[in-house]
């Protein structure tokens, strides 16, 4: 089983095993060393890590004592706002932005010493499935280089697949963060919309985006979450986390436990994936769950209805980038409309302005109640049958992804082709729901499979504590060949 | 089927310029994505609306005032800018 890094590396600063100074260099070394194979990070910050180790060791050495984060290395998805370090969303529209604020979730973890080494590589505005949309190349796969990390949060994963990093905070708004995780064999959690603060993440769709952690545990999930699910009054839809801390509740029994599988979800699953899955569903009945099967029709419609929503809200959110304010401007142009045509049309990539312009149609005068209206009552629909899953079970267990990683370049070539691996992620954003996914398997090349478990709004203790009790009971994480040795 | 003139037309609601030899192929890409949007056509949705997730509410703070972002900084993200402002091309004559 995967034991927790961050209380290993914690028990190991207060014990004086090691300073954050010699913890925080050697993470320095690996990135500088195996980010050229990964392609993880986009901006790497090891002054910043270096000043806030001597800070923990200051504390250390006074005899002060530290929180479980503090002095642990860690990083940020390019999408999370830093202040005075370069945010780029991976796109070239953002190329040369650096934030003036924080993000609420870097301001709570930045009060707490943790220490960032640097930003990570994600698919341009967090669109794609692969990392590849990025304007920096994509992030790739710890497990072999050949195939990609993920997406859109890949370079978090990459990075922590790949040990050059403990941990680190990525976005989901389609399975932004599970998918990567699920391919790069870590575990990764989206919580309840609402428990965590966006502000300061940039915006992608605003109904479904949720921060998240990335870890190699579950139980490093759950330390992670415990800290950022905080209410913000900076964020309208913030609610913080509802009950106590996740951690403490993580080991308790699981016996009796109803874990719900959903047929639908199985189906048009790669046979090994779908085997891995139902590995997991005998665990969980020799561990005393007792497993209930049950139908989800209107599952079928989630992934078009993802689609036309985050598309149609991304039309919007991006319609900010005119390059008046900041970020990249267009030269030679003739007037104000053209100058912000030419940005935006140079400045954004492919993929991004076929959401855009997917987001327009399906808003625009004559379509929308065909489209978006139509859409937003099956969200209703879609939302309603989870509630009704939840009557009858705690925890939905489903593959995260239908396939393990594909290979580079493979991803691109066909957009809708691409949308189809998103199916069983989205129905979590949808809904606003709880989703983790932990690695339970690998395929005849040893590429990692991961499975998903899903609570209802609000119960990431739940879906927690099912994770760990798998993870303790046949627990397939495996350190890549990449990174710190620990 | 989406024709070039609908796509055109959305690219300008959008503020894209579409140049003459990625036309096609956008067109081609936008017709499959939006085929695939179709298939909730069928769908049936009677009786049910989408309001909001998890009967959220607007989590209001109190309306008082707090420091608020510079204005230096804010401009040094500007590729131009004079007297506290943005710049652009004039917009009338």
């Amino acid at each position: 089983m995967s034991e927790s890094k961050i209380a290993r590396l914690h028990e190991g600063l207060v014990s004086k095993e090691f300073s954050c100074r010699e913890l925080t260099e050697k993470y320095i070394e690996a990135v500088n060393k195996d980010n050229g194979a990964l392609n993880a990070y986009v901006t790497v910050t090891p002054e910043t890590a270096l000043e806030t180790a001597s800070i923990v060791d200051d504390k250390i050495a006074r005899g002060e004592e530290i929180s479980m984060l503090e002095g642990i290395p860690m990083t940020l998805k390019d999408n999370i706002s830093t202040d005075g370090i370069r945010t780029t969303c991976c796109s070239k529209i953002l190329e040369d932005y650096t934030p003036i604020y924080d993000a609420t979730v870097w301001k709570i973890l930045k009060a707490q010493n943790a220490v960032l080494l640097g930003k990570t590589n994600m698919d341009e505005f967090a669109m794609g499935s692969s990392c590849e949309t990025s304007y920096f190349g994509g992030a790739k796969n710890p497990h072999n280089i050949n195939h990609v990390a993920g997406g859109s949060s890949g370079g978090v994963a990459s990075a922590v697949g790949g040990n050059i990093a403990v941990y680190g905070l990525g976005s989901d708004t389609g399975g932004s963060i599970r998918q990567p995780a699920s391919f790069c064999g870590i575990v990764g959690m989206k919580p309840t919309y609402g428990a965590v603060s966006r502000y300061g993440l940039i915006a992608y769709a605003s109904s479904l985006d949720q921060i998240g952690p990335i870890t190699t545990s579950v139980e490093d999930t759950a330390v992670v979450y415990d800290a950022i699910s905080q209410y913000d009054t900076m964020d309208s839809t913030s609610q913080g986390r509802k009950g106590e801390s996740v951690r403490s509740t993580l080991k308790n029994d699981i016996k009796g436990m109803k874990i719900g599988i959903a047929r639908e979800y199985l189906e048009g699953i790669r046979d090994d994936v779908r085997n891995a899955v139902e590995e997991a569903v005998e665990v969980y009945r020799s561990l005393g769950a007792e497993i209930v099967y049950f139908d989800l029709p209107s599952l079928k419609y989630a992934l078009p209805v993802y689609y036309i929503i985050a598309c149609a809200e991304a039309s919007s959110n991006l319609g900010r980038y005119d390059g008046i304010r900041y970020g990249y401007k267009a030269q030679n142009y003739r007037d104000v409309n053209d100058m912000v045509k030419k940005t935006r049309s140079t400045g954004f990539g492919d993929e991004v302005k076929r959401r855009i312009l997917l987001g327009t149609y399906v808003l625009s005068s004559g379509y929308y109640d065909a489209y978006y209206k139509k859409a937003q009552n099956l969200r209703g629909k879609i939302v309603q049958s989870f509630k009704k899953a939840f009557e009858v079970c705690d925890v939905i267990l489903a593959p995260t992804v239908p396939m393990t990683a594909f290979e580079n370049g493979h991803a691109v070539s066909d957009p809708v082709e691409t949308y189809m691996t998103d199916i069983c992620t989205v129905p979590v954003n949808i809904c606003g729901l709880p989703g983790i996914s932990v690695p339970c398997g690998f395929d005849n090349k040893g590429m990692p499979i991961g499975m998903q478990l899903i609570g209802d709004s609000f119960c990431e203790s739940k879906i927690l504590n099912a994770a760990w009790q798998y993870e303790k009971a046949a627990g397939k994480f495996k350190p890549a060949g990449f990174g710190v040795k620990l | 089927m989406v024709t070039k003139e609908e796509i055109m037309k959305i690219a300008i609601l959008s503020k894209l310029s579409v140049e003459d030899d990625e036309i096609d192929k956008l067109t081609k890409d936008m017709g499959e994505i939006i085929s695939f949007a179709d298939t909730i056509n069928n769908a049936a949705d009677e009786g049910v609306e989408f309001d909001n997730i998890n009967n959220l509410s607007n989590a209001f703070r109190e309306d008082k005032v707090v420091p608020s972002l510079e204005r230096e900084k804010i401009l040094a993200n500007a590729k131009d800018s004079d007297d506290g402002c943005f710049m652009v091309k004039n917009i009338m004559k």
